[in-house]
């Protein structure tokens, strides 16, 4: 046998570029128009959930994304259970909003840590990687996995909390409660981030209700909208936390409001904890999916997730349909960037927290 | 429930509709969401202006076939609304040869994303749309896209990489001097 192989690689090969490409207009170095193309990893995934069944969607709708990779399962579980008037069990409600607030801890973490990286700030980086790793943990000490959790099914949750995995859980948020205090104080006050960040990448309240913004985007622009608390879900109506706003609308302001919210996500999680339920943790039975539509909405970490789904009553939907965050959020930049220095425009990116496997599908 | 929501929706549909024509539904936590057949597309562009003073914002839309296997002709579009809170699923046929339904944009500005991606997926046409340009890329894609444009992870790089300068600089009429320079 030969000591040479051949490896095949490709047609994609590691070291390509990522899949969104811009049309940049400069005057100097001052931005003048964006324009954007995407569909380069389109995967048709909406196409190919009318070819699954209920319960395989599940598990496809988790992998459209990674970071929100709770909300889109829970999404469709609550289109689903609105259709088909399935009752959830009160402790599974508890359950899948500790799921949801952990991820969002994780995923706003990401965030902030990539903007200290393009600032050159990668020492700040690298320690907001690792206080995200208690995050990280948790997952996998509550879950058994670091990113997809498979916790949410038709009609409850996969797994339940017990006693142990409580406790072991709220040290991981003990923990990070200092970290994240020491984080947020850094972001507000360190002079490099300040400069580099401080009334870059602005949207006005106007320009982010005419363009739809979502999420933190939207909240930091002073659009207090939060599904949370404007059309509640789950168990979110009986538990306590402040919708974060601000009206700064800059980039440094959409980070703040991040860290803010991972703080209140703790007092959620810990909340649901102490509150929980004693009781089943997913329906018995399933009921079969009659034909019509419905609608569900839920807050995931970049903003509002809507799921439509329509069925004709057989057992695959007539027609599935989602929108995430960012969709919303990318046309926005071209309002954000304009006047910006050809510098700023990674920083500026970031702060919607752009996600182009959810833009593509 | 948001009352005074599902009014001023209600309101707004009943100038078209008469009152009384939206079907309202709520999830198992009080969400009111609201339902309203358009059988003439025309009708939502009188429909839109209406929605858009009462302060509604468009979500999404969604096209369908009328039925999945297309054994059935025709096609349906699902136009989601929100206001505070309240959420009104607007859905107007499309019955017509070649399939054709007015733009919202005028009045939704991101409006713009979904018709493109409607007109792409289903043929759909949006009349009046002001950007009717390809959305997602399709086989008609013009070969250089990867030259003329500057990817993201180009663009993110915190440093501002030559490569990111000399994407955007490219074309322009810059000094000699800055050609040839090595980095």
């Amino acid at each position: 046998m030969s000591e040479t192989y051949t490896l095949p690689i490709g047609p994609l090969h590691v070291a390509l570029e990522e899949p969104m490409y811009f049309d940049i207009k400069v005057e100097g170095e001052t931005v003048q128009g964006v324009e954007l193309a995407a569909g380069h990893v389109h995967r048709g995934m909406e196409a190919l959930a009318m070819h699954r069944n209920y319960f395989q969607n599940i598990t496809l709708t988790e992998r459209v994304c990674s970071l929100c990779s709770n909300s889109h399962p829970a999404t469709f579980c609550m289109a689903v259970e609105n259709l088909a008037g399935i009752e959830v069990p009160m402790r599974a409600q508890y359950l899948r909003v500790i799921a949801d607030e952990v991820k969002r801890i994780a995923s706003h973490l990401f965030n902030v840590g990539i903007m200290a990286h393009l600032t050159g700030f990668d020492s700040l980086f690298m320690h907001a990687m690792e206080v995200r790793e208690l995050m990280q943990d948790a997952k996998e000490g509550v879950y058994g996995n670091r990113m997809n959790l498979g916790q949410c099914t038709i009609g409850g949750t996969r797994t339940d909390i017990d006693a142990d995995i409580a406790r072991f859980l709220r040290g991981q948020l003990e923990a990070l409660k200092p970290q994240l205090a020491e984080l947020y104080g850094v972001f507000e006050r360190d002079p490099l981030i300040r400069t580099r960040t401080r009334g870059i990448g602005l949207l006005s309240e106007q320009e982010a209700k005419l363009h739809a913004v979502v999420g933190p985007v939207a909240r930091a622009s002073g659009v207090a909208y939060d599904l949370r608390r404007k059309a509640p879900y789950a168990a979110y109506d009986e538990l306590r936390f402040e919708v974060q706003s601000d009206t700064a609308g800059d980039v440094h302001s959409r980070a703040l409001l991040r860290l803010r919210e991972a703080v209140e996500s703790i007092s959620i999680v810990e909340q649901c904890l102490d509150q929980m339920p004693e009781g089943p943790v997913k329906s018995e039975g399933f009921v079969a999916v009659p034909a019509g539509e419905s609608v569900a909405r839920t807050e995931a970490p970049r903003g509002e997730l809507i799921y439509y789904l329509r069925s004709d009553g057989s057992d695959t939907p007539q027609r599935l349909k989602w929108r995430v965050p960012t969709y919303m959020n990318w046309e926005a930049l071209q309002v954000m960037m304009a006047g910006c220095q050809v510098a700023d425009i990674p920083l500026i990116v970031n702060s919607i927290d752009p996600c182009i496997s959810c833009t593509e599908r | 429930m948001n009352e005074l929501a599902k009014q001023a929706l209600d309101n707004a549909v009943g100038k078209i509709l008469g009152a009384g024509s939206v079907y309202w539904s709520s999830d198992s936590n009080k969400n009111a969401f609201g339902w309203v057949k358009l059988c003439e597309p025309q009708s939502l562009a009188r429909l839109a202006p209406l929605l858009a003073s009462a302060g509604a914002r468009l979500m999404t839309v969604t096209a369908y076939r009328n039925d999945k296997f297309a054994r059935i002709e025709g096609r349906e579009i699902a136009y989601h609304f929100d206001l505070d809170g309240v959420v009104l699923t607007v859905t107007t046929c499309v019955d017509n040869e070649p399939p054709m339904v007015p733009s919202i944009t005028p009045w939704f500005k991101n409006a713009d994303w979904n018709e493109r991606e409607f007109t792409e997926l289903y043929g759909i046409q949006v009349e009046g749309h002001p950007n009717p340009k390809r959305l997602f890329i399709d086989a008609t894609l013009d070969g250089d896209i990867l030259d003329r444009m500057v990817p993201l992870s180009t663009m993110m790089n915190g440093a501002s990489t030559s490569t990111l300068w000399e994407k955007v600089f490219a074309g322009k009429q810059m000094p000699e001097w800055t050609k040839g320079a090595k980095n």
